[in-house]
């Protein structure tokens, strides 16, 4: 029984790992673009960025998956008993569920972008405004100014927040569940169901405490690292 | 003092352990009492008549025996059993089973007259009772949508189609015997309609009862429908081996389900009779 477990379980926190890993890989970049947005001087632009934001932060992830993933096959179903000749209801039509792991990697890139794109804004900002002075003076273009002088500083002041967001995305990637993406918590709850044991379900737990684990460690050297003006 | 309050504590302890053994010793003597042997001589029918009421053995099982808000039995089989007792002319009495399992050795020892509490017509049973003719029955059917009724119309028509059940489900474990792979387990039997409407799966394999609430006319999925059943269950009340009373209920039975009485039950506890 014990070797039947661990084999479903380790298969679960495969798949949340591989969850965990494919946001971090999208939302890292994408937040980074959000951000930008949202410090826009194009106020239309800016203006639309904001409300994606509060939209993504202001709604469960859960809700976000749910409708990310049947939504677009029950918009198809609609437009297609629809006898209308308009093209965008024939567009419509043609809309169809995606693969239930895409759908999931895209939703929880997208919501941890926007998180992610708040850090690095009080990052940015909390740069003084002297040091872009500075750079203007010597002559540095805006890009140049951002990857030479602001990237590394923000960097080092991101890492506890961004560290706390991942840690957060490790225990979210469970809300998968909803949709059917076989992540460790359906493996342990699995068990309740068919046999009426309840410690697979709390042998998960120790999967992401070590995990979680790990990651805290991780954080810590990377934090002492760029702690370079104590070394 | 202290001395005092453990005095007082044992002797509460002593009274609540005294208490405990009075209750529990309450329905085995009632049930005794009940299995009295003397008048029974050839006919089972004619005993039962004899002691004016009917021992039906039961379970606490929605919807078929359960306790309604003050307490008194209600369901399917409750009020069936009230039917079929009001004209034996007899009063039921309904005897709650501490153990299942134990229900042929009941019978035996007279302790119960019946088994009527959704039981499931197994050929084992049928070697330690005689069991009536079935009346209700549970299945695990395939739902889709009615443009694709005739598509999917047989268990064979599924085996390429993408099927949601309910992880750790009974519609889960029978798909997996038939060797289908292209199952999508989801959290609930309600949620594998939304997997079907939505595309992502082309059919759902659920059971009957909920099938019935849920697909059809006036419902959320009105232009969904169910097809062939993967198992099929079938319900009968158990009696005595070589009792006349089973064979009197058979007809009473099959009375009351041609004057819409058991039309009437099923459709108020959303089960599907035998036809």
């Amino acid at each position: 029984m014990f070797e039947i477990v661990m084999t479903k379980l380790i298969n679960g926190f495969a798949v949340t790992l591989e969850l965990f890993a494919l946001t971090l890989l999208f939302a890292i970049p994408l937040g980074l673009i959000i951000c930008f947005g949202s410090m826009s001087k194009f106020k239309p632009l800016k203006a639309i960025v904001k409300i994606f934001v509060w939209v993504i932060r202001g709604t469960p992830l859960m809700l976000q998956l749910i409708v990310f993933f049947y939504g677009p096959g029950l918009i198809g179903n609609w437009a297609a008993a629809q006898a209308s000749a308009n093209p965008i209801i024939e567009w419509l039509a043609t809309w169809k569920v995606m693969d239930r792991m895409v759908s999931v990697v895209i939703m929880f890139s997208i919501n941890y972008a926007c998180y992610f794109s708040e850090i690095y804004r009080g990052g940015i900002e909390s740069i003084p405004r002297g040091q872009y002075e500075a750079c203007q003076v010597l002559g540095m273009t805006k890009t140049q100014t951002f990857f030479k002088v602001i990237l590394m500083q923000l960097v080092k002041r991101i890492v506890p927040p961004m560290s706390n967001e991942i840690i957060t995305l490790v225990k979210d990637t469970s809300l998968a569940r909803i949709i059917s993406v076989y992540e460790i918590i359906w493996a342990g709850q699995a068990f309740i169901k068919s046999n009426g044991i309840l410690w697979p379900l709390l042998a998960t737990g120790l999967f992401y405490l070590l995990f979680n684990g790990l990651l805290t460690i991780v954080f810590g050297r990377i934090e002492k690292r760029l702690d370079y003006y104590h070394n | 003092m202290k001395k005092i309050l453990a005095l007082v504590l044992a002797a509460l302890m002593m009274l609540s352990l005294a208490a405990c053994g009075g209750n529990a010793d309450v329905d085995p003597t009632t049930a005794t009492a009940n299995g009295d042997t003397t008048a029974a001589a050839d006919s089972d029918l004619a005993y039962i008549k004899s002691k004016g009421k009917m021992v039906i053995g039961i379970t606490d099982y929605a919807p078929m025996n359960y306790p309604d808000e003050n307490g008194a039995w209600t369901g399917f089989d409750t009020e069936f059993a009230e039917a079929v007792c009001a004209k034996l002319g007899v009063t039921p009495e309904f005897f709650v089973l501490a153990d299942w399992d134990a229900k042929t050795n009941e019978l035996n020892a007279k302790t119960i007259d019946c088994v009527w509490n959704g039981m499931t017509i197994t050929d084992d049973l049928k070697d330690g009772m005689d069991i009536s003719d079935p009346y209700v029955i549970n299945a695990q059917v395939i739902v889709c949508k009615a443009d694709d009724a005739e598509k999917y119309a047989t268990v064979e028509s599924i085996k390429d189609a993408t099927i949601a059940v309910e992880g750790g489900s009974a519609a889960e474990k029978l798909v997996a015997e038939l060797g289908y792979t292209n199952v999508t387990p989801v959290t609930a039997q309600s949620d594998t309609l939304l997997e079907v409407k939505s595309g992502a799966a082309d059919v759902a394999v659920i059971d009957i009862t909920m099938a019935k609430a849920m697909t059809g006319e006036g419902t959320s999925y009105a232009d969904f429908t169910y097809t062939a059943s993967l198992s099929e269950e079938e319900y009968g009340i158990g009696f005595r081996k070589g009792s006349d009373a089973c064979t009197e209920v058979n007809k009473i039975m099959a009375e009351l389900m041609a004057d819409g009485t058991l039309d009437a039950l099923a459709e108020k506890y959303e089960l599907t009779l035998v036809k």
